[in-house]
């Protein structure tokens, strides 16, 4: 374990050219600094374009920083000796859930990590017991993939992420293509991991309740970040976010409103619940709300 | 709407779990026991060693407790082809197939030429055929796809470290395979719904109609391998996020038990296949 004031992945002005080099290729990144710190739960939003799958990737050297560097834990991703040490402590899960099940049966699937990392038998055994366990998926654990449900294959998915025992995951959209409940289930079982396990996550989405759900919020256009803060403070600023294509919650969108109608009523609220509450205090006693 | 439920003619694996003596061999020596009676069946000529396969195969399958109905269910769509091809076997066949027995011709008009060799030739490969069909349904019966696929990989592994043969690359492609023959299946279906629902000929239905059934088909083909592709390089990506850099290094979490009892049944499967090769049947 990093000790805090170290961060687990560091980035530092990391440029990303898609195409030939020195040709006219797409800059996907342009000179991104960030650093995630153990046991966050950091969401990244971002329009489409913006630069979010690109700078993902780069978190466990899937891609590499066209200038600039990645250290995971103090190895350079340039590095191909270190791919194993970087892959399996930063952990990914991709958008499609058909696409990244590789075995015909869903304890096989989630063994394939630890595998690849030559984890002894025994051990193994009880690395997929765990990691079936943690996403609930235990029941499944003979059926081939290709019955489960959207949310259920995402929620194997994790599983073999974690069963490589990574200190971050890294989600790319990988609740973009689920229903509802599917949705649910699958961020239920990250909240799980974040705060039980102390997993670092590193989410990147495009739903802007999930996002309110971190601890952390980055806001990428464009390649370059242009916001990192709390939640809270991210999505208190509403133009900007609009200005770039992005919305704020639901709920949020509403407190701001109702803020405009009522001064005494605060824009930067988060949750449904919230809500509630706040409404409450502020308007106890009145008679007329509005 | 049925003609477009492709996922329930896909039936890769169709598998009876019965949990039978054949069921719970060794997949690898069930694997090298399959190999040794269609060797057997392969190079059998005559009629009492087809006959004593067929009844050993019979045999086996009876030991499986699979219905025997669904050892044979194969056999019907091949039925038309197997009798064109005894037919013509009996009408046309002259040389001696079976070398040193003299031929007796039976009947004889223009290129008509039948002979007892034919006549033989029809019957033996017709059995050869059946024997072969229920082998091969026998082992994909009793055996799951991943039995399989672990089956051929540790069989060869121990070529892949003499001559660098890819056992492991091998099994890792019929595995993938296996696993994305009904993802893929899924796809075509919404695809010829969608083009379907915009209007898109399927074709007539009917003899002669190949060319226009193919072309058909072609909007639907393109974009299910375009898919294809594109899924390909997101599985690439998924692999090597979870480390994948070949066979090396690898453990598994699946073991293979191999008991007495796979000994007892290559060794059996052996002395069979030795016997109806090397006794000199009379006919």
């Amino acid at each position: 374990m990093a000790s805090p004031a170290e961060p687990i992945v560091r980035l530092e002005g990391v440029r990303h050219v898609y195409g030939p080099h020195g040709g006219k290729g797409v800059e996907a990144l342009r000179g991104v600094s960030l650093a995630f710190y153990a046991g966050e739960h950091v969401a990244i939003i971002g329009p489409n374009g913006s630069g979010k799958s690109t700078l993902a990737k780069h978190l466990n050297a899937l891609l590499l920083p066209t200038e600039g560097d990645v250290w995971v834990k103090g190895w350079n991703t340039r590095d191909p000796r270190h791919w194993r040490d970087v892959r399996s402590t930063v952990g990914m899960v991709f958008q499609n859930p058909d696409a990244q099940l590789v075995a015909t049966v869903v304890e096989e699937d989630v063994a394939f990590g630890p595998e690849n990392l030559g984890v002894p038998r025994d051990e193994l055994r009880a690395r997929v017991d765990w990691a079936l366990d943690v996403v609930d998926m235990q029941a499944y654990r003979f059926r081939p993939p290709h019955l489960l449900s959207g949310g259920q294959k995402q929620r194997v998915a994790i599983a073999g992420v974690i069963a490589m025992r990574p200190q971050v995951l890294v989600l790319d959209e990988a609740t973009a293509m689920l229903d509802p409940l599917g949705r649910r289930d699958v961020l239920r079982t990250v909240e799980h991991l974040n705060r039980e396990a102390g997993m670092t996550i590193v989410a990147i989405t495009h739903f802007m309740e999930e996002a309110a759900l971190a601890d952390r919020v980055v806001v990428m256009h464009a390649g370059q970040v242009v916001l990192d803060g709390p939640p809270r403070e991210v999505f208190r600023q509403r133009e900007r976010l609009q200005a770039w294509g992005l919305d704020v919650p639901h709920v949020t969108e509403l407190a701001a409103r109702l803020h405009a109608l009522d001064p005494a009523f605060p824009p930067d609220v988060l949750s449904i619940e919230e809500l509630v509450e706040t409404a409450c205090q502020v308007w106890a006693g009145q008679e007329k709300a509005l | 709407m049925d003609e477009f439920e492709l996922l329930r003619y896909v039936t890769v694996g169709q598998y009876i779990p019965t949990g039978s003596l054949i069921h719970r061999l060794d997949p690898r020596f069930k694997l090298a026991a399959f190999a040794v009676l269609v060797g057997a069946v392969t190079f059998t000529g005559s009629y009492l060693g087809n006959a004593v396969l067929l009844v050993l195969i019979v045999g086996l399958v009876f030991l499986s407790r699979v219905p025997l109905r669904y050892v044979l269910s194969g056999l019907r769509p091949a039925l038309p082809v197997l009798l064109l091809l005894a037919a013509l076997q009996i009408l046309l066949y002259t040389p001696d197939f079976t070398r040193g027995t003299n031929c007796t011709t039976l009947f004889q008009f223009w290129i008509i030429h039948s002979t007892t060799c034919g006549v033989k030739l029809a019957i033996v490969s017709a059995a050869r055929f059946v024997e072969l069909l229920m082998l091969t349904s026998l082992l994909t019966l009793t055996t799951t796809t991943t039995e399989l696929t672990h089956g051929i990989e540790r069989l060869f592994a121990p070529l892949q470290q003499r001559f660098n043969f890819p056992a492991h690359e091998l099994a890792l492609i019929v595995t993938i395979t296996l696993r994305f023959v009904p993802t893929f299946a899924e796809e075509l279906e919404r695809i010829v719904k969608a083009q379907v629902s915009r209007g898109a000929d399927l074709g007539q239905r009917g003899r002669l109609r190949f060319i226009q059934q193919t072309r058909a088909l072609l909007p639907m083909l393109v974009p299910l391998f375009l898919g294809a592709l594109r899924r390909a390089e997101e599985l690439i990506l998924a692999m090597e996020a979870r480390c994948y850099m070949g066979g090396k290094g690898r453990t598994r979490l699946i073991e293979l038990h191999s008991t007495r009892q796979d000994v007892v049944a290559l060794f059996v499967a052996v002395l069979a296949a030795a016997t109806v090769l090397l006794v000199p049947w009379p006919w």
